[in-house]
């Protein structure tokens, strides 16, 4: 028994190592074709077909590059920081619910568990920018976390109306309630606070605020070169990934097919969560590059003056039509 | 406005003897009157030319074999009216540092003074009284020649630069902090130093930033990180050989510093070039202008975190670039006009190529126009931000655009009606803000007048006509002043002939220069954020900056 679940942990293991890795090099590419289809240009075409193995040939190189550790950085919170940022976004994978009854593990905590973990990959991040001894990363850092603790209420209270409705935690019971109509049509508003959210929690454009390129160079990973910076990437991909996919399975009804009568394709359930999946996840490269950055004040303030209070009333409007609906 | 000139005029006589006060012909020289003043007089009369108008355009030396001549020139915004103001200084038989003797400083009345004169100082060895600041400005602060003084021989340039790893490790020692003189730190302040290496100072520029928190409290550019010394550069090559240096000072619009050298040279021989020269030439600046335009807004966006525009931008340019090439043979560096004429005439298929391409880049405008200019985020990132107010614009010598969105609606090609632009019909847009979104704007409303012009020229354009002409080789004895509009600002030569072969002294007054210094008044209460949108809304291009 013991043996059993040893043996599972490993399997399971494996295979979302796997999936990330390719996942995040399928996105890299994705995110190189969507910009360049946006910025009038071709994108990666040359290597392998379509310009697939680019991204592999790009890991290759990140793999073999020198580490280099700054001589003023401490060296062990240093080596920590990227394995504190990608580890928890891998974890994540640990309850998506692929199709019906086919998730690793269905816990009762549900999606708390995935925002409960990504808050332990903004300690890696602070923890980046502090030891790396830089006042660039340092800055970067610094408004990570403001950004992060920030995003983290409107994000939660914006899926408090979807809880309410399918009164459950669980990700799985949450599609099951959406037999017959997806959360995003009584839930639009939470949706777009959710996604708005979601984009500033992963530091994704235009909330990419901490490592602003254009003003901290590369924020909170200035100093980190090779396969530490790759983890960061990694982190930051897989996170854009999980997000998308709890949005996917929260408003669009998870591994359901869409309710059209002449396509009767019930049965390819994993199929269509990701085709949800990758299309929240276009929409979030298409908003990278249409919009400019914000500064970080005005990011505070869209955060407490704007999406805070328009979540609350979501909740409130929830728990109204409830009530009005139902009795 | 006329009667205030001569008011200037009449108060100088009255401060300096008659006779050093000289009425010089405007076509020729650039300036309408020339007075040599007395050292102690200089502060007083620096204060007279502020409070009637007039801004601080251009401040340098010449090394005389007798004495050393401080050459100011002021300029107003609504009418031509440049006057230069001279000081002799004795040379200094024992003087340590290059013999220009202690000058009286400007500084406290017109800003741009302070950097004008460190260069004076470094390149000449003049000192001056009262200066803030009298460090090395260009050149390395361990360097101990004075490399403008005719009696530097450049023997002594080789084992000051690349001496030995030590001067090299002292200025290493730069970066860690070393408090300029408007900076002083308070407790858990700290400073940040932004470049020379930074994706966003659109060259090698380091700004010093002295930050609480995100806050900025002060900032300092430190320039001449791509020194190359034109003007020493020019005093040893003859007028023809300088061509290529204009080319390079302003890589991005090298067209109007073309267009600068040859009507100074013009203007002093007395020749006039054929109409399709100067059709030709106001085309090529035109485009150029618009180039230049947009490889700002590309950039600009860039720094304010928008990606994409920078391709659909780079996508027009070349375009243009496409089109320069066909006259010029160049795309970047131009090096196309002569004295009286052009290295070559356009090729026939240019008109066409033009007018195909001004309606495809009016539509551009309008995709600028829903994508950017309309972008919320964009509005509130750059309304009320960096407030450059007349005051600050008058008292820094800022000019072109970064001048207009203050409200000042001065403009070279309209004051000094050179070329064929008296002739045209275009309005010179301005906005009344003074913030980086004005900039913006008013840059973007430029592109479309610079179209404007474009559009006429193609349709004046005299079928034929001489591109060359036969001219002398040296400049008559003298002293010239031209200025030209290019896509920065009013780019001003000061040329002292001796009727030589090679130029005297050549002075170059390029806009940015001016424009940076007046970086520190706009960004104090800013965040770090808005720092890089500022300086990236005064469109610098360091190499013209640092010369």
């Amino acid at each position: 028994m013991i043996l059993n679940e040893i043996l599972k942990i490993i399997l399971y293991g494996t295979l979302v190592i796997l999936f990330v890795s390719v996942n995040a090099l399928f996105l890299v590419w994705m995110e190189r074709r969507v910009s360049a289809r946006i910025q009038l240009r071709r994108g990666p075409i040359h290597v392998g077909w379509q310009g697939l193995l680019q991204t592999v040939a790009d890991a290759i190189k990140l793999l073999t590059k020198e580490l280099v550790t700054p001589s003023h950085a401490d060296k062990f919170l240093y080596w920590l920081a990227p394995v504190l940022v990608f580890a928890p976004a891998v974890a994540a994978f640990l309850i998506l619910p692929l199709a019906d009854h086919v998730v690793i593990r269905d816990l009762n905590i549900g999606f708390l568990f995935v925002f409960s973990l990504t808050n332990v990959s903004f300690i890696g991040i602070f923890i980046a920018g502090w030891s790396s001894n830089s006042k660039y990363a340092l800055l970067g850092s610094m408004r990570a976390v403001a950004q992060n603790i920030s995003y983290e209420i409107p994000l939660l209270l914006s899926t408090m109306g979807v809880v309410m409705m399918s009164e459950t935690l669980k990700l799985s019971g949450i599609v099951s309630a959406q037999a017959t109509t997806w959360f995003v049509f009584p839930q639009f508003l939470a949706f777009v606070i959710f996604i708005i959210s979601a984009l500033a929690e992963a530091n994704r454009a235009p909330f990419d605020i901490p490592e602003a390129e254009s003003e901290l160079v590369a924020g909170f990973h200035t100093e980190y070169s090779g396969m530490r910076f790759a983890l960061f990437f990694l982190g930051e991909y897989t996170a854009v990934f999980i997000s998308s996919a709890i949005a996917a399975a929260l408003f669009l009804g998870g591994w359901r097919e869409p309710a059209v009568p002449w396509i009767s394709l019930a049965n390819l359930g994993p199929l269509w969560y990701l085709l949800k999946t990758y299309a929240i996840v276009f929409v979030v490269m298409w908003i990278r590059w249409t919009f400019p950055r914000l500064r970080s004040d005005q990011l505070m303030a869209l955060a407490w003056k704007v999406l805070i209070p328009l979540a609350l009333l979501n909740v409130f409007f929830t728990a109204l039509m409830m009530q009005v609906f139902e009795k | 406005m006329i009667a205030t000139e001569k008011d200037m005029k009449d108060w100088l006589i009255e401060v300096i003897k008659p006779e050093e006060m000289n009425d010089r012909d405007f076509l020729k020289t650039g300036v309408f009157f020339e007075a040599v003043v007395p050292k102690n007089k200089i502060v007083e009369v620096a204060r007279e030319f502020l409070t009637q108008g007039y801004f601080l355009e251009s401040l340098t030396a010449v090394d005389f074999a007798e004495c050393f001549e401080i050459v100011y020139h002021f300029n107003r915004w609504d009418l031509p009216k440049r006057a230069c103001v001279k000081v002799v200084a004795a040379k200094e038989t024992n003087g340590i540092d290059g013999g220009a003797g202690v000058m009286p400083t400007i500084s406290s009345i017109y800003q741009s003074a302070d950097w004008f004169e460190r260069e004076i100082f470094e390149f000449f060895g003049a000192r001056f009284d009262g200066h803030p600041n009298l460090k090395r400005l260009l050149l390395p602060e361990n360097y101990r020649s004075f490399p403008l003084l005719k009696s530097f021989k450049g023997e002594a340039a080789g084992s000051d630069v690349t001496q030995s790893l030590e001067l090299i490790k002292e200025y290493a020692h730069e970066f860690e902090v070393k408090t300029p003189h408007s900076i002083t730190k308070k407790e858990n302040d700290y400073y940040l130093n932004l470049g020379p290496q930074h994706p966003s100072t659109h060259g090698v520029l380091r700004v010093l930033l002295h930050l609480s928190g995100e806050r900025v409290l002060g900032a300092e550019p430190i320039i001449g990180y791509s020194h190359r010394h034109h003007e020493k550069m020019m005093e040893i090559q003859n007028y023809l050989a300088c061509w290529p240096n204009f080319g390079r000072l302003d890589y991005v619009g090298a067209m109007s510093y073309n267009f600068g050298y040859a009507r100074l040279i013009e203007r002093a021989m007395g020749l006039t070039p054929s109409p399709r020269v100067e059709h030709i030439r106001v085309l090529t600046s035109e485009l150029n202008h618009i180039a230049s335009h947009l490889l700002w807004m590309g950039t600009f966006l860039l720094d304010l975190g928008a990606f994409t525009p920078f391709f659909y931008c780079f996508d027009d340019r070349e375009n243009i670039l496409d089109i320069l090439e066909m006259a010029t043979g160049e795309r970047l560096t131009y090096d196309y006009f002569r004295f009286g004429g052009l290295d070559r005439d356009i090729p026939t298929e240019i008109i066409p190529a033009v007018k195909k391409f001004i309606p495809g880049f009016k539509k551009r405008l309008k995709d600028y126009h829903t994508l950017v200019t309309k972008n919320p985020i964009f509005e509130q990132r750059t309304k009320g931000l960096g407030i450059l107010t007349k005051e600050n614009a008058l008292k820094f010598g800022v000019t072109g655009p970064t001048l207009r969105a203050s409200g000042v609606a001065m403009d070279l090609r309209r004051q000094e009606s050179y070329s064929i632009y008296p002739e045209l019909d275009f309005n010179i847009p301005t906005a009344t803000d003074g913030d980086v979104f004005s900039r913006y704007l008013v840059r973007v409303r430029e592109m479309e007048e610079s179209l404007k012009i474009i559009q006429q020229v193609c349709e004046r354009m005299p079928a034929s006509g001489e591109v060359k002409m036969k001219v002398p080789k040296n400049v008559p004895k003298g002293e010239y002043y031209s200025a030209v509009e290019s896509a920065r600002g009013s780019f001003g030569i000061y040329l002292v002939s001796d009727g030589t072969l090679n130029p005297y002294r050549i002075k170059l007054r390029t806009p940015s220069f001016s424009n940076l210094s007046a970086l520190k008044t706009m960004v104090p209460g800013c965040l770090v954020s808005d720092v890089i949108a500022i300086l990236g809304s005064i469109d610098i291009v360091l190499p013209e900056i640092d010369r």
